[in-house]
C-alpha cells in the first residue's frame, strides 16, 4: 500500500522512463551493483529511487546541492565587487563602470540563484563573512586605495574560478532545463567578465595553457587543467592547419575546462571564514 | 611562370560538377589560369553562380535534422564555427593587405580570435566525419572588409549568435559529455564577445550588457545566421518546445 501511494506520486513521465529503463535491464543492459543489489532485494520504493538516477543520471538533491554551491560563490563575487566598488580611491575613474557592472551581475546572480533555492523549497544559504587575506595569502589586503592592483588579481582569479565552476556543474543539470539555462546564462557572464578583467590586466582575454600570469602562486589551482588540448580524444593542436592558428596555445585558449566542486571549493577555502 | 597550374575544362558540363568548380576556385586562387575551349564561352556566360556572389539563402537546402541527436546540434555549431572562422579569416586578410584601419589591438586581439574559431571549425569537422559534415558558402553583401567599425560590428553580432545559440542548444543535448564540450566553447566565445564589444566601446557596461546571456532558439540563430550563408538554412524534425531562458524567449 506504502508502495503504491509512492508510485502514485510519481510523474507519469518519470514512471514511463523507469518502466522501459526496467524492461532493459531485465532483458540485460548493464546497470549498477548498487542498483542491481536493491533490485535483488525486492525494496520497490528504495530501487524506484535508484532507477530514477540510473534513468537520468542525476537528482533533484544533485541540483539543490549545485545551486547552493554556485550561491557561495555569487556571494564570494558580489561582496567583493560592492567592497571595491565601495572603497573611495581604488579602482580608478576610467574603469569605475566595468566594475559597478561586474557588482551589478554579480548581486543579481545571487537574488536569482536565491530565489530559484526557494521556489525549489530550498533554504538559500547564508553569505559567509569573508576572509580577503586568503588566510595570509594576501596580507594586509582590505581594499586600500593603494590596492587596486590586487583587488585585480583576485578578480581575474575569481571570474576565471568562476566560469570553470559553472561548466564543470553543467552535466548535473542536464536534466533539469530551466536551471541548465539559469547557470549557462550567468556561465557565459561570467566569462565576459572574466575576458573584461584580463584585459584590464593588461592580458588576453583567454586563458593560454595553465599560465597563472603574474598570479600568486594560491591560485594555481585556479589554471590547472586548463593546457588541456585533448577534446573528446580529438588533440585539437595537431589538427589541421592548427600550426598556422596559434598551435598548442590556441588550441588551450580555444576551450575552456570545467573544474569539479572539490578543486574549485579548494580554491575559495582561503576566502571562507 | 610556366610552372603555374593549369586547368583545361572540355565542356560545360564539367562546371556543373563541385569538383572542378572547386578546382577552378583554387586555380584562380593560385594565380593559374582556367582554359576554356571555344564551346565554353557562352555556356560560361551564363552560369553566374560560379562568378557572381549569390545571396544569402539562395543556394541548395541545407537541413539540419534533429532526428540525429546530439549529432544535429554538433552540425548546427559547425555551421557558426565555419562563418566566424571565414568571418576573421577575411578580415585579416584585408588587415594583412594594409587596406584597413583596424588598429594593433584590434588586430592582435582578431588574430586570436581566428585561430580559436578555425581550431572550432575544425574540431567539429572531425567529430562529425565525413557522413554528416558539410561545407557553407559565406556571403557578406556589401560589407566593407577594411572599415573598422563595420567589421567590429559583424564580429559582436557574430560573437553574441555564438554565445546565444550554444545557450539556447545545450538543452537539447542529450550526451553530458557533448554539453561540456559546447561548454568549453561557449565560454570562449564569450570572452570573445566581451573584447570585441569592448573595442567598440572602451570602458563601458558594453562587454557584458545584461545579467544573464539570452538563451536563443536554434530557429532565431538559423535566422540570423542565414543573413551570410549562401545555403538554405532549415530544420527537420526539429523539437517542438524551447525551455526560455532568464531572460525570456529570444
Amino acid at each position: 500500500m506504502e508502495n503504491m501511494n509512492i508510485i502514485d506520486s510519481v510523474d507519469p513521465e518519470i514512471l514511463n522512463a523507469v518502466d522501459k529503463r526496467a524492461r532493459e535491464i531485465a532483458q540485460g543492459a548493464t546497470v549498477n551493483g548498487k542498483l542491481a543489489a536493491l533490485l535483488a532485494l525486492g525494496s520497490i520504493p528504495i530501487a524506484l529511487g535508484a532507477i530514477a538516477k540510473d534513468v537520468y543520471g542525476q537528482t533533484t538533491a544533485d541540483v539543490n546541492n549545485v545551486l547552493q554551491f554556485a550561491l557561495l560563490l555569487e556571494f564570494l563575487e558580489s561582496d567583493f565587487y560592492t567592497r571595491g566598488v565601495a572603497s573611495t580611491g581604488m579602482i580608478p575613474t576610467a574603469v569605475l563602470t566595468v566594475f559597478t557592472t561586474i557588482r551589478d551581475h554579480e548581486n543579481a546572480h545571487v537574488t536569482a540563484i536565491q530565489s530559484l533555492l526557494t521556489s525549489r523549497g530550498q533554504t538559500p544559504r547564508t553569505k559567509p563573512v569573508f576572509d580577503y587575506t586568503a588566510k595570509g595569502n594576501l596580507a594586509g589586503f582590505n581594499f586600500g586605495a593603494a590596492q587596486y592592483s590586487t583587488f585585480l588579481a583576485v578578480a581575474q582569479a575569481f571570474e576565471d574560478t568562476g566560469v570553470r565552476a559553472f561548466k564543470g556543474q553543467a552535466g548535473a543539470l542536464i536534466n533539469d532545463k530551466p536551471i541548465l539555462n539559469a547557470a549557462l546564462a550567468i556561465h557565459s557572464v561570467e566569462a565576459r567578465h572574466a575576458s573584461m578583467i584580463r584585459r584590464i590586466r593588461g592580458g588576453k582575454g583567454w586563458i593560454s595553457g595553465n599560465s597563472r600570469g603574474d598570479l600568486p602562486a594560491f591560485t594555481q589551482g585556479v589554471y590547472d587543467g586548463e593546457d588541456n588540448v585533448l577534446q573528446g580524444g580529438i588533440n585539437i593542436s595537431t589538427l589541421t592547419g592548427a600550426s598556422e592558428n596559434g598551435g598548442t596555445t590556441a588550441a588551450s585558449e580555444a576551450f575552456d575546462e570545467p573544474l569539479t566542486m572539490a578543486q574549485v571549493t579548494a580554491i575559495v577555502t582561503p576566502f571562507l571564514p | 611562370m610556366s610552372d603555374k597550374p593549369k586547368m583545361i575544362i572540355p565542356d560545360s558540363g564539367m562546371l556543373m560538377t563541385p569538383r572542378s568548380r572547386r578546382d577552378i576556385l583554387k586555380l584562380m586562387a593560385m594565380g593559374g589560369s582556367v582554359v576554356l575551349l571555344p564551346s565554353m564561352l557562352t555556356a560560361c556566360s551564363d552560369d553566374d553562380d560560379v562568378i557572381t556572389p549569390v545571396g544569402p539563402g539562395t543556394g541548395t537546402a541545407l537541413t539540419i535534422d534533429f532526428a540525429n541527436g546530439d549529432t544535429a546540434i554538433l552540425q548546427f555549431a559547425y555551421a557558426l564555427e565555419q562563418l566566424e572562422a571565414d568571418f576573421y579569416t577575411k578580415v585579416l586578410a584585408a588587415s594583412n593587405a594594409g587596406t584597413t584601419n583596424l588598429t594593433a589591438a584590434d588586430k592582435a586581439i582578431m588574430t586570436d580570435i581566428k585561430y580559436h574559431e578555425v581550431l572550432h571549425r575544425e574540431y567539429l569537422k572531425v567529430a562529425l566525419g565525413t557522413t554528416f559534415g558539410f561545407t557553407i558558402t559565406t556571403t557578406y553583401g556589401n560589407l566593407n572588409f577594411n572599415d573598422r567599425t563595420a567589421v567590429l560590428a559583424t564580429a559582436k553580432a557574430l560573437e553574441d549568435t555564438g554565445v546565444q545559440a550554444y545557450n539556447g542548444a545545450a538543452q537539447y543535448i542529450k550526451d553530458t559529455n557533448n554539453l561540456l564540450a559546447a561548454g568549453k566553447i561557449v565560454s570562449v566565445e564569450a570572452r570573445h564577445a566581451s573584447a570585441i564589444a569592448d573595442l567598440i566601446s572602451p570602458n563601458t557596461a558594453a562587454f557584458a550588457p545584461k545579467v544573464f546571456d539570452d538563451v536563443a532558439r536554434p530557429a532565431t540563430i538559423a535566422g540570423i545566421a542565414q543573413g551570410f550563408i549562401v545555403q538554405k538554412l532549415g530544420f527537420a524534425n526539429a523539437p517542438a518546445t524551447f525551455v526560455p531562458g532568464p531572460n525570456g524567449v529570444v
